[in-house]
C-alpha cells in the first residue's frame, strides 16, 4: 500500500523545500544549448553534482545543492529523439510566454516588458541553494568551469537585472530575508510569512506528521497524502491513473516532473498606499485587513479561519506560544472552511483560501463530491522559491524586490495554469463572479477590482468591499522546464534515450 | 416543432449546400469561409439579431466514422468475432454511412417565437464584409433551392424545412428576453460601484445619492443605459 519512492533518483528540489533546511541563498542560471553532442557532455557533469533527494543526516548536508531541469527547446538542442519529445505536453512544449493568455500575463506582466534575459530562449535552468553566499559561490565557479570546458556547448545566458541598476547580469539570486537582528525569517516583501502550506504526497518522509491540512481531506474529516502521480510521473495520480503528460520511454519520465519558474515583482509601494487607503474604511485593524487579503496574519501566519478578528488573534498567539514546536505546526496547517463556507471568517478571495480551497468547494451541499476535496486534489502544487532583492524605499514600486516562485506538479495545464486562470484570476468556482484573488490577481488599472469580505449571516453588519485593487504583483520572467530524474539525466547526457 | 423551454427555443437547422463549385472552391467551401469570416462581438451580425442569447454556424462535411456501435447486451456481437474468418468479421462489420450533400449547421437559442426570431434574422442580419453590406442571403446563398427564396415568409418557410428537433439548451440564462437580461446585468455591476463608492457613509447620504443612481440608470427604462448585445468590453 506504502509508496517507497527511490529517493536516490529523484531531484532534490522536488521532495524538499531547501529554505527549510537552512539553505538561506539561491542562485538560478538559464543557458543556452548551442552545440548537441557538447551541450549533452555538459550535462553529463553537471549531473554528478546533481542533489538527490536522499535523506541527510548532519553530517551528509551538503553545503550548497545543484539542480537541473530543460524547456521544451532546451530537449531538442540535446538532440532528444522526436518521438520523445512529440510525447510531451502542449503546454510545456509552448512555454510560458506564448501562455499568457491562460496566465492572465497582461499590461506591466506582458512578455515584452520581462527582463533582458526572457527577450531569448533559455534550454537549461540550473539552480543553486546554499547555506552560505560563500557555499553558493563556489558551486558557481565550479559551474562556470563546466561551461568552460563545454567548449562553446553552452553559453550562460545575461540579463538578469541587480540591485544597482545593471540589467545584463548573468544570474538571479535569491535569498531569505533578515529581521533587525541579522535573523533569517520565513517572509516575503509584503511582510507575510510564506511557504506554511505545501501539499504532502504519499512516498515523502513523516507523511503522518505533516499531512494535517496539507494531504486531501477525507469524507470523515481526515488528512491523508496525496497520490504521487499528481507530483511525479511515472506514479499514480489522483484519478488513479499514470499522468499522461510523460513522454516515452517510461525512463525518460519517471520520477521526474515539471517546474513553472516566474520571476515576481512585488509592487510594495503600491501595496503599502492600497493598504493604508482601505483600512481608513475598514472596521477592523490593518492587521487584520492584511490578514483577510492572505489568510494568514503577517506577523505568525495564523490562519485568518481559526483567528477571524483582533481579540481572537490575542487568544490564538496566547496558545501558540504555549505550544510545543509540533503543536505551531498543527495550529498553523490544520484546519479547513468547513465552518465558514460563506467566507465570514477568511474571505474566499483571500490567497490561501484561492489557491486551496480545502474541501470547501462543495459548498455545504452534502456529499456532493465523492470526497469534500474531489476538485482541489488534482489542482494542487509544490511550491519553491525564494524572495529577490531588498526593499529600499517601502513607498516605491520600482526597486529590485519580489519573489522567484517556482511550482512543481506532474501537469502543468491542469495544476499550475488552472489555479492561476481559474482561482487567482477569475472566481466563478467561488461563486464571486470575476473577482480577482487579492494580492496575485492581474488587476486592471483601468478597471480596478473588489472583492467582498462577507459577514456572517445573522450578524446585522453590511458585508466589506475591498476596492480599487491595484496590480500588487507583476511577471518580470519565467518559463516552464522538466525536471528529470537522475537516471534520465544520465540517459540525456549519454545520449541513450531511446523510445522504441 | 421548435423545442422551448420556458421561454427560450431551442433551434438546430440543417440546410444541404449545393454539390458543385465555382472554378476550384466548391460551395461548401465557400459557405465555410463566408462563415469563419463573420465579425465578432458588437460587430457580428448576431448581436443585430433581437434575442439571440448564443448562436453558431457551421458547416458539417460527413458524418465521422465510429468504429462499432456498443451495446448494453451481455456481449457485443464484437467481442467473439475473432472466432470467426477474418472476412466474415469484416462482412459483420457496420456499413460505413456517408451524407449526399455537405451541410450548413444553423443552431440558436433565443427568447421568443421561432417566427419573430426568423422575421428578425431576415430583416435584421447585416454586416459589413471588406467594404460590402451583406444580409442574411449571403450565408445561405448556395444552400439548395435557396434561390426561391425572395421575401421574409420564404425564409421563415425555408428554415422550418431545415429544421431538426432540438433539446439542449444554453445553461447560463434565465428565461427573460435579452434585452431584460442585459439589462439586469448592466444594473447588477452599476449596483456593485454603488455600494463599493458609499461604504460607510451616512444613511441619509445614501439615500441621496440613491436617487441619483436610479436616475441615472434607469432601472425600469428597457432602452435606456444597458450593456448592448455583443458588446466585449465596458
Amino acid at each position: 500500500m506504502t509508496q517507497n519512492l527511490d529517493l536516490t533518483d529523484i531531484q532534490g528540489n522536488i521532495i524538499k523545500a531547501y529554505g527549510a533546511f537552512n539553505f538561506t541563498k539561491a542562485r538560478y542560471l538559464f543557458l543556452r544549448i548551442d552545440n548537441g553532442e557538447r551541450g549533452r557532455n555538459f550535462v553529463g557533469a553537471v549531473t554528478t553534482k546533481v542533489t538527490s533527494a536522499v535523506r541527510w543526516d548532519k553530517n551528509s548536508k551538503p553545503s550548497a545543492t545543484t539542480n537541473i531541469g530543460f524547456t521544451f527547446s532546451g530537449l531538442q538542442a540535446l538532440e532528444l529523439p522526436t518521438a520523445s519529445l512529440l510525447g510531451f505536453p502542449e503546454a510545456f512544449a509552448m512555454g510560458m510566454k506564448k501562455r499568457k493568455d491562460i496566465l492572465g500575463d497582461d499590461g506591466p506582466s506582458d512578455p515584452i516588458h520581462w527582463d533582458k534575459i526572457w527577450q531569448e530562449t533559455a534550454h537549461i535552468w540550473l539552480s543553486i541553494n546554499g547555506q552560505s553566499t560563500q557555499a553558493v559561490d563556489e558551486r558557481y565557479q565550479w559551474i562556470l568551469k563546466q561551461i568552460e570546458a563545454s567548449d562553446g556547448g553552452v553559453t550562460l545566458l545575461t540579463g538578469h537585472r541587480g540591485e544597482s541598476d545593471e540589467n545584463d547580469l548573468p544570474y538571479q539570486d535569491a535569498s531569505v530575508l533578515y529581521d533587525a537582528d541579522g535573523n533569517p525569517t520565513p517572509k516575503e516583501h509584503f511582510g507575510y510569512t510564506d511557504g506554511i502550506g505545501d501539499p504532502v504526497f504519499e512516498g515523502q518522509t513523516n507523511t503522518q506528521a505533516r499531512v494535517l491540512g496539507r494531504g486531501k481531506l477525507t469524507r470523515s474529516g481526515q488528512w491523508e497524502p496525496l497520490a504521487t502521480g499528481e507530483f511525479l510521473l511515472g506514479h499514480v495520480d489522483e484519478a488513479m491513473e499514470y499522468p499522461q503528460t510523460a513522454p516515452a520511454p517510461k525512463l525518460l519520465a519517471h520520477n521526474g516532473t515539471y517546474m513553472v519558474y516566474r520571476k515576481l515583482h512585488e509592487n510594495v509601494g503600491s501595496f503599502n498606499r492600497f493598504l493604508d487607503e482601505q483600512s481608513e474604511t475598514y472596521s477592523g485593524s490593518k492587521e487584520l485587513l492584511a490578514a483577510k487579503f492572505s489568510g494568514r496574519w503577517r506577523d505568525n501566519g495564523a490562519p485568518v479561519v481559526i483567528a477571524p478578528d483582533d481579540a481572537s488573534k490575542a487568544e490564538w498567539d496566547k496558545y501558540y506560544a504555549a505550544a510545543d514546536f509540533a503543536g505551531k505546526k498543527r495550529m498553523l496547517i490544520d484546519f479547513s472552511y468547513n465552518n465558514d463556507i460563506d467566507g465570514a471568517k477568511c474571505p474566499i478571495s483571500a490567497h490561501i483560501r484561492r489557491i486551496n480551497p480545502r474541501g470547501s468547494l462543495e459548498y455545504g451541499v452534502k456529499d456532493a463530491f465523492e470526497r469534500p476535496g474531489a476538485l482541489v486534489d488534482r489542482r494542487r502544487i509544490l511550491r519553491r522559491g525564494l524572495p529577490y532583492g531588498e526593499v529600499k524605499d517601502a513607498t516605491r514600486d520600482d526597486g529590485i524586490h519580489g519573489i522567484v516562485f517556482m511550482a512543481l506538479n506532474a501537469d502543468i495545464n491542469r495544476q499550475f495554469e488552472f489555479v492561476q486562470q481559474q482561482w487567482i484570476n477569475y472566481a466563478n468556482d467561488f461563486k464571486e463572479g470575476n473577482d480577482k484573488e487579492v494580492l496575485l490577481g492581474n488587476h486592471d488599472a483601468e478597471n480596478p477590482g473588489k472583492v467582498v469580505f462577507q459577514v456572517a449571516k445573522d450578524s446585522g453588519e453590511p458585508p466589506h468591499f475591498v476596492n480599487n485593487i491595484p496590480r500588487l504583483v507583476e511577471t518580470r520572467g519565467g518559463d516552464y522546464f522538466f525536471i528529470p530524474s537522475i537516471t534520465a539525466l544520465k540517459m540525456i547526457a549519454g545520449g541513450i534515450v531511446d523510445p522504441t | 416543432m421548435a423545442t422551448k423551454s420556458g421561454n427560450a427555443t431551442a433551434l438546430t437547422v440543417l440546410s444541404p449546400i449545393k454539390n458543385g463549385a465555382i472554378g476550384e472552391m466548391s460551395f461548401a467551401d465557400i459557405t465555410r469561409e463566408r462563415c469563419l469570416r463573420l465579425p465578432i462581438h458588437e460587430k457580428s451580425p448576431l448581436a443585430r439579431v433581437p434575442n439571440t442569447y448564443l448562436a453558431r454556424l457551421f458547416v458539417l462535411d460527413d458524418v465521422f466514422y465510429e468504429s462499432l456501435p456498443g451495446s448494453d447486451s451481455v456481449f457485443n456481437f464484437s467481442d467473439i468475432t475473432s472466432f470467426f474468418s477474418d472476412a466474415a468479421r469484416k462482412a459483420a462489420l457496420p456499413k460505413k454511412d456517408h451524407l449526399q450533400s455537405r451541410y450548413l449547421v444553423f443552431s440558436s437559442n433565443f427568447y421568443g417565437d421561432l417566427d419573430d426570431y426568423l422575421a428578425g434574422m431576415w430583416e435584421k442580419w447585416a454586416y459589413d464584409a471588406h467594404g460590402n453590406q451583406r444580409d442574411i442571403r449571403y450565408i445561405w446563398e448556395h444552400c439548395v433551392a435557396f434561390d426561391q427564396v425572395n421575401d421574409c415568409n420564404d425564409f421563415i418557410g425555408y428554415i422550418k424545412k431545415c429544421q431538426l428537433d432540438a433539446s439542449l439548451f444554453f445553461n447560463g440564462s434565465t428565461d427573460d428576453s435579452l434585452q431584460e437580461q442585459l439589462k439586469a446585468l448592466y444594473l447588477k455591476q452599476e449596483f456593485t460601484k454603488f455600494v463599493v463608492a458609499h461604504q460607510g457613509k451616512s444613511a441619509e447620504e445614501i439615500q441621496q445619492d440613491f436617487k441619483t443612481f436610479i436616475d441615472r440608470v434607469q432601472p425600469e427604462n428597457m432602452d435606456g443605459p444597458s450593456w448592448l448585445p455583443g458588446q466585449s468590453m465596458p
